[in-house]
């Protein structure tokens, strides 16, 4: 294998490795603020590729990214009104079992709107083609899912640093009580928080779309690779994300070439070693 | 200060005598699972019950684990699936004789557990349920991608001998003897998971679940019993997947999948996991409710969602411990008047 292949092999990785940091920042967002995993999360990623489906349908591909993200920051908001808050003074427990079975309703409603048949998002012409990378071709659209993911890094990565909810998220991800003291009202920026943590859900369901072939049960593989990314990076860190997704994707992806009997393996046992060594992650848990 | 903290502090950890109830507890159920096949008579009913009475005992081990550590895990079907698998394939290869073949399939997944235990019992509440799924679908992948050695997504039947501890083979193929079989075992795990909760270990364990800080500055090592609650609560799990191989006498990557994890710890929640018998009763009311259910309506998934949430915030104890409550609140009215 040439050098050339192989750096075509490392950008795949990262088109992986992209998705899978929208995902999981999400998570991270949440988690940083509220205590709490949304274990819904990965059926939001399903439903916002089919509401980027349908709307793509009859809108165009751009309209139905960006209608699927702005869909799912609603329902974020809604999911914080009426479930994260009410239950913010029990064992965090509660809110898994409950997001549990909000996760069991959603893929029931994906199946009754959408039916149990598979369906692929169709790609615009100006995207469907590939680009010539170091005399190698490589698709376009690849390229756009880097691009995003790039984008979503760098605008959460300043919105945390000099944001005034930015700040909130940063000191409650350390110290929640402290900073409770100190006067935040976690209730009232969590609203913001978890509708752009279920938004990026949103979008990186929609822009995985076309990658993927939409079903109702897609939501359950994703909810496990971007748990192993957020508890590997250590949870509610914002950076530590964004390693291990970067990791993940590579290693996931030379796995499939390399050794394709235990591609699917290596993440897992990455994540126990990483246990074993730290158990509180790559990078504790601060944003 | 919790009770149990109390009691370790005090240093009094021995546990009280069973009392003679308990015996005669054990003794009513089992004869009342000998005594079910005759009343219930109905086939179907009783190839149902079996699969709940096998549903409720790997419901029972994710419950204890809620009860003794105060954690969830979703991923239980490992343990069940591992153990399923085991036999499977120790009885393909002819490599052991039966019943060497059953208690190495029970070993081997309990082992397994003991030593993942020692790692993920140190991580927080929600971190471990996060990962206790992501490990529980990794034995899921090894299943579908080791075609080789499991024959992948399509599974394999079990060649069962002849006999099984002098009894003819379909002892455990029949529901009328099966239900009877797994109804006892279940009986027996549960008055053994009640000796354990009983006992120092037991006392110990929940101690460290009330405090686990304040039991490491009493001098206590914490790790250790809490990954043998999790290696006890596989074990249950296990016995229920070994059940299950032997009853369907065909595994496939279906017992390790996740959902599977998810239907347990449903079970579990609906029942209530305080009292240890809890779990059994939701695994009752779910396959019942599902059997119901599937002639009613295609939206069970939903449903099943929907009384999840419900039971988390309004009965937190299950239906187990609402019943345990109105029971002990009627006592006391009772005793008043």
């Amino acid at each position: 294998m040439t050098a050339n292949v192989f750096l075509i092999q490392i950008l795949n990785g990262l088109v992986y490795g992209g998705l899978l940091f929208i995902v999981s920042v999400g998570l991270v967002l949440i988690f940083g603020l509220r205590r709490v995993v949304n274990f819904a999360h990965g059926s939001l990623f399903m439903i916002g590729a089919y509401v980027g489906f349908s709307i793509s349908l009859v809108a165009g591909f751009w309209v139905g990214i960006v209608g699927a993200a702005v869909a799912l920051a609603i329902a974020g908001a809604l999911l914080d009104v009426s479930v994260f808050r009410p239950l913010r003074g029990q064992d965090p427990i509660a809110t898994v079992l409950v997001t549990f079975g909000l996760l069991l309703i959603l893929e029931d409603l994906a199946n009754t709107v959408w039916g149990k048949e598979t369906h692929s998002l169709p790609l615009p012409e100006m995207l469907s083609g590939s680009v010539e990378i170091l005399g190698q071709p490589f698709p376009t659209y690849r390229l756009l899912v880097i691009a995003v993911a790039a984008a979503v890094g760098i605008a959460l990565a300043l919105w945390l640093r000099f944001s005034r909810i930015g700040l909130f998220v940063r000191a409650s991800s350390v110290d929640p009580v402290t900073t409770a003291v100190q006067g935040v009202n976690t209730d009232r920026v969590s609203a913001v928080v978890v509708a752009i943590g279920t938004g990026l859900a949103g979008l990186s369901g929609t822009i995985a779309a076309p990658l993927l072939a939409l079903s109702p049960s897609m939501g359950g593989s994703i909810l496990i690779e971007s748990f192993i990314v957020v508890v590997v990076g250590g949870l509610g860190s914002f950076s530590g994300a964004l390693i291990a997704a970067l990791a993940i994707g590579q290693i996931h992806n030379l796995g499939i070439i390399y050794v394709p009997w235990a591609a699917t393996m290596v993440p897992f046992l990455l994540m126990v070693a990483v246990l074993v060594w730290r158990p509180t992650g790559f990078a504790g848990s601060h944003v | 200060m919790s009770r149990a903290t109390m009691n370790l502090t005090a240093g009094r950890l021995a546990a009280p005598r069973l009392s003679h109830l308990s015996w005669l507890l054990l003794a009513v159920a089992v004869a009342v699972g000998f005594g079910l096949p005759a009343v219930v008579g109905s086939v179907l009913v009783l190839t149902l019950l079996t699969q709940a009475v096998i549903g409720g005992m790997l419901a029972v081990g994710v419950g204890f684990l809620i009860r003794q550590n105060g954690v969830v895990s979703f991923g239980h079907a490992a343990w069940y699936g591992v153990s399923a698998y085991c036999i499977g394939l120790l009885l393909r290869h002819e490599v052991l004789p039966v019943e060497a073949a059953l208690v190495l399939a029970l070993a081997v997944p309990t082992l397994m557990a003991f030593l993942l235990g020692l790692v993920i019992v140190r991580v927080p509440g929600v971190a471990f349920s996060m990962l206790t799924l992501a490990v529980g679908q990794a034995f899921h992948e090894f299943a579908m991608k080791a075609q080789a050695v499991t024959n992948g997504d399509d599974g394999f039947a079990i060649p069962l001998p002849d006999t099984l501890f002098g009894l003819p083979i379909s002892t455990v193929q029949q529901p009328e003897t099966m239900f009877v079989l797994c109804w006892t075992l279940l009986a027996l795990v549960i008055f053994g998971l009640y000796v354990t909760v009983r006992s120092p270990f037991g006392r110990l364990t929940e101690a460290i679940r009330e405090n686990e800080e304040r039991a490491r500055f009493i001098g206590y090592k914490t790790v250790l019993p809490r990954a043998a609650t999790y290696a006890l609560s596989a074990f249950v799990a296990a016995l229920a997947g070994l059940l299950f191989a032997l009853y369907n006498g065909f595994v496939s990557p279906e017992v390790l999948h996740w959902t599977l994890s998810g239907s347990a710890l449903i079970m579990a929640v609906i029942g209530g996991s305080k009292l240890l018998w809890g779990p059994a009763l939701g695994a009752v009311i779910f396959f019942f409710l599902k059997d119901l259910a599937g002639n009613l309506t295609e939206h069970w998934p939903a449903m099943i969602g929907v009384t999840v949430i419900v039971v988390t915030v309004l009965m937190p104890a299950g239906i187990a411990g609402s019943l345990a409550e109105l029971g002990g609140r009627l006592r006391k009215s009772g005793g008043r008047a």
